[in-house]
């Protein structure tokens, strides 16, 4: 017997899932944040028993992990089997299934290829001449309608599925979705290139030695990957360190 | 730089902070957006663009995933802006840059500390007290330690960063296209890995050339 939810209720829980990661910690880690969420739900299904509400606030504070946009999937998806009287352990076994999935599909999705694809678009248009306020909101703007579309989506197809979302997430093609703004992110990092290149302020004003040299580390990026990144940041501080010492000196 | 606009930018900087994690995550904590927005408070964006954009490229392969530890990019940009602004020559970009850098990989121990006190802080699933006032306190109480993080940290960071720009940026010995040069050639590693993980140059070399070709047209003809 499903419970009918007051829409303010389940707006609070929308509006809260913004904060859920607000104490990620390394021992439940999005565990308080998902219970904290999900309070005023709790609150309307206790129907006002004190004792009925701090247990089930319990039970969510259980280890919980997902990426912070899709977590709105499996809120929804959480109150509807509450609203529907499930039972903890349905409750427990659920959350514990999707909890993977959601952070690697969210991780390769959000952070993997919709981030660095609006960084790029935004990025380039500072070589090609953008002002401040445009380039900045071109990624703002950008960037946030994906971001908002995600968590809306996934709030209400988590409400209207329930349990059924797990299953609902593979058919969905976010994978699909993914591979195709990989490609596309691909496409707008030969862009960025371009007009880093070329663009005012840019490799092409600085010197064909430092163009040279850029090449290479493009080339050394490219071959070794995220290892070479802290070593390069080291290079850059030491490098700026020695020039300034350098300089005193002489 | 007055003690108005230092406790300006602290503010900025801690609200930031949790814009990267721990609240909303609309990204406005990305160096380039960090960068506009701390150099509009101070008086000049377009300085606030050059140093946020150049932050970008270095931090585009780095995320917010999870428990990964990884540089904090906002107190990084607002640092490294308020510094470049301390003194206006040749050296204060790149100065301001490194003490940036460096002082993200601070911010991101920090946050590495904060989790670890987020642990004591929120109650355990079995703790009899664990009740929604509990939870509700815990977890506003990690949000505001969170932002308290960010502003200190970049408060530290500005009296530092400014403090090092002023004493070395007059001896600095290359012009202002050299050190972009040199900062770009950092940035160029970070762009290499991004085409790596990406899907690699053999997967996307067509992409990645019509991209190029059209930025260089734009650049060029627009």
């Amino acid at each position: 017997m499903s419970t009918v939810l007051p829409r303010k209720s389940l707006g609070s829980v929308f509006a809260r899932s913004f904060l859920v990661q607000g104490s990620w910690n390394y021992h439940t880690m999005l565990g308080s944040g998902f219970a904290f969420a999900i309070l005023p739900v709790l609150r309307v299904l206790s129907g006002g028993d004190r004792k009925r509400l701090d247990a089930s606030v319990r039970r969510h504070l259980e280890h919980f992990n997902a990426h912070p946009y899709l977590v709105d999937l499996a809120l929804g998806a959480t109150i509807r089997l509450e609203a529907d009287g499930e039972d903890e352990e349905t409750v427990h076994r659920f959350k514990a299934a999707v909890r993977g999935p959601l952070g690697s599909v969210g991780d390769s999705l959000v952070w993997g290829s919709w981030l660095p694809a609006v960084s790029l678009v935004s990025l380039a248009s500072v070589w090609m001449g953008a002002s401040p306020a445009v380039a900045a909101l071109i990624f703002l703007v950008l960037y946030n309608l994906g971001h908002l579309f995600l968590r809306i989506w996934g709030f209400r197809t988590g409400l209207r599925e329930g349990r059924s979302v797990a299953r609902y997430l593979g058919m969905s093609g976010l994978g699909a979705w993914t591979e195709r703004l990989r490609f596309l992110a691909a496409g707008l990092l030969g862009l960025a290139v371009g007009a880093i290149l070329a663009g005012e302020g840019g490799l092409a004003d600085a010197g064909p030695v430092w163009g040279i040299l850029s090449v290479v580390a493009f080339v050394c990026g490219l071959l070794v990957g995220h290892r070479v990144w802290r070593p390069t940041a080291v290079a850059l501080v030491s490098a700026v360190a020695l020039l300034a010492t350098w300089g005193f000196v002489v | 730089m007055d003690f108005a606009h230092i406790l300006l930018v602290s503010f900025a900087g801690g609200i930031l902070a949790l814009d990267a994690t721990s609240a909303g995550q609309f990204m406005v904590s990305r160096p380039l957006v960090a960068g506009v927005l701390t150099g509009s408070l101070l008086g000049d964006p377009a300085q606030g663009l050059l140093v946020g954009a150049l932050l970008e490229l270095y931090l585009l392969v780095s995320f917010p995933v999870g428990g990964a530890r990884f540089p904090e990019g906002p107190t990084a940009t607002v640092v490294a802006v308020a510094s470049s602004l301390a003194t206006p020559a040749a050296g204060a970009v790149p100065i301001a840059m490194a003490v940036g850098l460096v002082w993200g990989q601070i911010g991101g121990w920090t946050i590495t500390g904060l989790r670890r006190l987020n642990g004591h802080l929120v109650p355990e699933p079995a703790e009899a007290g664990a009740g929604p006032r509990r939870v509700v306190t815990a977890h506003l109480g990690a949000l505001s330690l969170d932002f308290l993080r960010g502003a200190l940290v970049t408060v530290s960071g500005v009296l530092v960063g400014g403090y090092i720009v002023r004493a070395t940026v007059e001896a600095w010995p290359i012009s202002a296209s050299d050190s972009i040069g040199l900062i770009l050639v950092g940035g160029a590693v970070s762009l290499g890995i991004l085409l790596r993980s990406l899907g690699g140059f053999k997967r996307r070399k067509a992409v990645f050339a019509v991209g190029m070709a059209l930025g260089l047209a734009v650049v060029r003809f627009l």
